[in-house]
């Protein structure tokens, strides 16, 4: 999508927002609360008209019959409450384009898979929220998408559901499937996602592989000295972040040279750890925003 | 997937949600017994009349007999006279109910011997017919020949000439008036309030949400309508059906002429009634951010409704009142008002056509706008939207 704009009233939720999915890539979509991340994915889904901008399918722009190669699952869950879990999943592959026969075969077979087998007859109110949300999964996966749109599918899951998730979600970008996911739990989207995108404020703050969004933060050092402490404070484009018993934690300028620091170092005193620090996303995502 | 088997897949599963709820079979069997009933409980009270017996007491009282039975005749009173030999043997016929009325006739009186009471058609005969009898007696003794007498008496034809005469089964056309109203009414805010129900449900568990991913916003509320009406109509149809077989069975005699036409106008006011509703009903489901408030915003749609079920019985009285014309042609009344003015007989034949023309106009127009309100109100969290707030948002594609 380019160039994506929607507001609520006089507050804008999604400002000139550039994104893409490609195949077989999985992308996570992180950002605080309101940062744009559900306007984003509803927008794509049809499911609102965004103000301004323009989203593609293949290059050509998206239709509303493309959406039914699309499986989506909203960040708050849908389903009939009265209707059988079975039934549910064929009816929504049926509405997505399979025939009767095809739809309940793959329901059956992502019930299977998502360890629903024996509770396809049950009424959907009769499951277990984690159950629920597990439907809800197979609603969005039961026609075989080529994109998956899923707003917070972690949340609300037991770790083995986790497990299960993260698989399917792995096996389905194995089988070309663009998969585009929102989360707040980072150590997941750290693990899963190829690309990650960091929304703020309805723009797009930045985005890459994890190793591309440290790249674009100061260099971190971690420097333990068995001798005095103040050493670091005169070193030409270091700062002192933090002191503890593991060391100094320092923050390189760009341009700053981290043999200086060495050099500094080892003047002290007796240099019993040097190293740059790269942290998780979690890290990552911290300095991002707060810069 | 194009449009058409999509909104038939919504079709289904409304239906299918339907048939699946106790409440629906259970109105359908209320409703079906409702009908029945109307029909079949009249029969059954209203017993085929049986003719009174006349026993006739005494020489005296069977020589009336012949004018007894040619003045009752004339009268078109259905009587069956039978002879008794004496009063001992009447007041036993009349306590067994054998004899209607047991008469004993002398030279200055004469004595109508009943149960309870002498109805006022058997008083007026038994009368006449002494009257004539004393007369004849009288003017004979006087020495008037018997064919004068009988000249004298012979009654001089009375005509009616009623520039507007009610039709012949102006009481069964009633009936049906009453019962199509009432039948359209029930129908009508149990389907209408169904679809506003159900849109509630589809918003407030999000199903919408992953609905909307897949489908337009017009192919799930035409679908909706569609399936919910479906089900009503085929309600409609097996409580009309049961009412014809019941008229059968029963073999009554006053099914009104107009019944034939009755029923099919019943079959399509519903459709347009419901499409008008309906459409309403929907947009002010969306609207909702708890189930508990679709009564309370269904309020001002299901008001006209209520009102013109009110006001049918005043109509059905007077069907030729200015209001009661005017009434029937605006739409949210024409549904309950034109059937009962159709049974009543008391319509031109250009109103029907014009009263559906407007009627369909009216449900094309409600259905374009509770598409815009339904389609940006469905997706919309928050609390719940006023009617004008509704109308400004922007819906899903």
């Amino acid at each position: 999508m380019s160039g994506l704009v929607h507001r609520f009233g006089e507050r804008v939720a999604v400002d000139h927002l550039d994104l893409e999915v490609k195949a077989g890539e999985i992308v996570g979509l992180v950002g605080r609360n309101g940062a744009g991340k559900t306007t984003t994915m509803r927008a794509v889904m049809g499911i609102l008209r965004p103000l301004g901008g323009q989203i593609s399918w293949h290059g050509r722009p998206l239709a509303s019959a493309d959406r039914l190669r699309c499986g989506y699952m909203p960040e708050e869950r849908g389903l009939y409450p009265q209707m059988r879990v079975l039934d549910q999943v064929a009816y929504f592959g049926e509405l997505h384009g399979l025939d009767r026969a095809a739809a309940k075969d793959s329901a059956h077979g992502w019930l299977d898979r998502l360890e629903l087998a024996g509770r396809e007859q049950d009424k959907v109110v009769a499951l277990s929220h984690g159950n629920q949300q597990r439907v809800q999964l197979a609603v969005a996966l039961v026609h075989g998408p080529e994109l998956l749109v899923l707003d917070e599918p972690f949340a609300g899951l037991d770790p083995t559901a986790v497990d299960t998730l993260s698989e399917i979600l792995r096996a389905e970008a194995a089988r070309s499937t663009a998969v585009w996911f929102s989360s707040h739990q980072l150590d997941l989207v750290e693990r899963l996602c190829h690309r990650i995108v960091i929304l703020e404020e309805g723009r797009v703050l930045t985005s890459g592989t994890l190793e591309e969004l440290r790249a674009r933060l100061p260099q971190r050092l971690r420097v333990k000295v068995d001798g005095p402490t103040a050493w670091a404070v005169d070193v030409p484009g270091v700062r002192v972040l933090s002191e503890d018993a593991e060391g100094v934690l320092l923050e390189l300028d760009a341009g700053a040279d981290p043999q200086a620091a060495l050099r500094a170092a080892q003047a002290a005193g007796p240099v019993e750890h040097f190293g740059f620090e790269s942290g998780g996303l979690a890290d990552v995502y911290r300095q991002l925003v707060s810069s | 997937m194009n449009r058409i088997p999509t909104t038939r897949l919504i079709v289904k599963r409304e239906v299918a949600e339907r048939l699946q709820s106790r409440f629906v079979w259970a109105m359908t069997a209320l409703t079906t017994v409702f009908v029945v009933a109307i029909i079949v409980v009249p029969a059954l009270v209203r017993a085929p009349a049986k003719p009174t017996v006349v026993g006739l007491v005494g020489p005296s009282a069977q020589a009336l007999g012949p004018a007894l039975r040619s003045t009752a005749a004339a009268a078109r009173v259905d009587i069956r006279v039978l002879d008794i030999a004496d009063s001992q043997a009447a007041t036993s016929a009349v306590k067994d109910g054998s004899v209607g009325i047991a008469l004993t006739v002398d030279a200055r009186s004469a004595v109508a011997e009943v149960k309870q009471t002498l109805s006022a058609t058997m008083r007026a005969l038994l009368q006449a017919t002494l009257d004539e009898a004393h007369q004849r007696q009288v003017l004979t003794s006087a020495g008037v020949s018997p064919s004068l007498v009988l000249q004298a008496q012979t009654p001089v034809p009375l005509a009616t000439a009623a520039r507007h005469p009610p039709p012949a089964d102006q009481a069964a056309r009633s009936i049906a008036a009453v019962a199509a109203g009432i039948l359209l009414y029930l129908s009508l805010a149990l389907y209408a309030t169904a679809v506003a129900n159900g849109v509630a449900q589809e918003k407030t568990s999000r199903t919408a949400e992953v609905l909307l991913a897949a489908v337009r916003p017009t192919q799930l509320l035409n679908g909706k309508v569609l399936g919910i009406g479906a089900c009503g109509l085929g309600q409609l149809a097996i409580a009309v059906g049961a009412g014809l077989i019941a008229n059968a069975a029963v073999q009554r005699a006053e099914i009104p002429s107009i019944i034939w036409v009755l029923l099919p106008a019943i079959l399509l006011w519903f459709v347009l009634g419901f499409a008008l509703y309906a459409f309403a009903c929907a947009a002010a489901g969306a609207m909702v951010a708890r189930q508990e408030e679709v009564q309370f915003v269904t309020l001002p749609i299901s008001m006209p409704l209520v009102v013109g079920y009110v006001l049918m019985f005043p109509a059905i009285a007077s069907p030729d009142a200015w209001w009661v014309r005017v009434l029937s042609f605006v739409p949210p009344f024409a549904p309950v008002f034109m059937p009962a003015r159709l049974a009543l007989g008391h319509m031109g034949a250009w109103e029907m056509p014009l009263a559906v023309v407007i009627m369909a106009a009216s449900v094309y127009g409600t259905a374009r706008l509770a598409a815009r309100i339904y389609a940006g109100a469905l997706v919309r969290g928050g609390a719940r939207l006023s009617w004008r707030a509704a109308l400004r948002l922007r819906g899903a594609e």
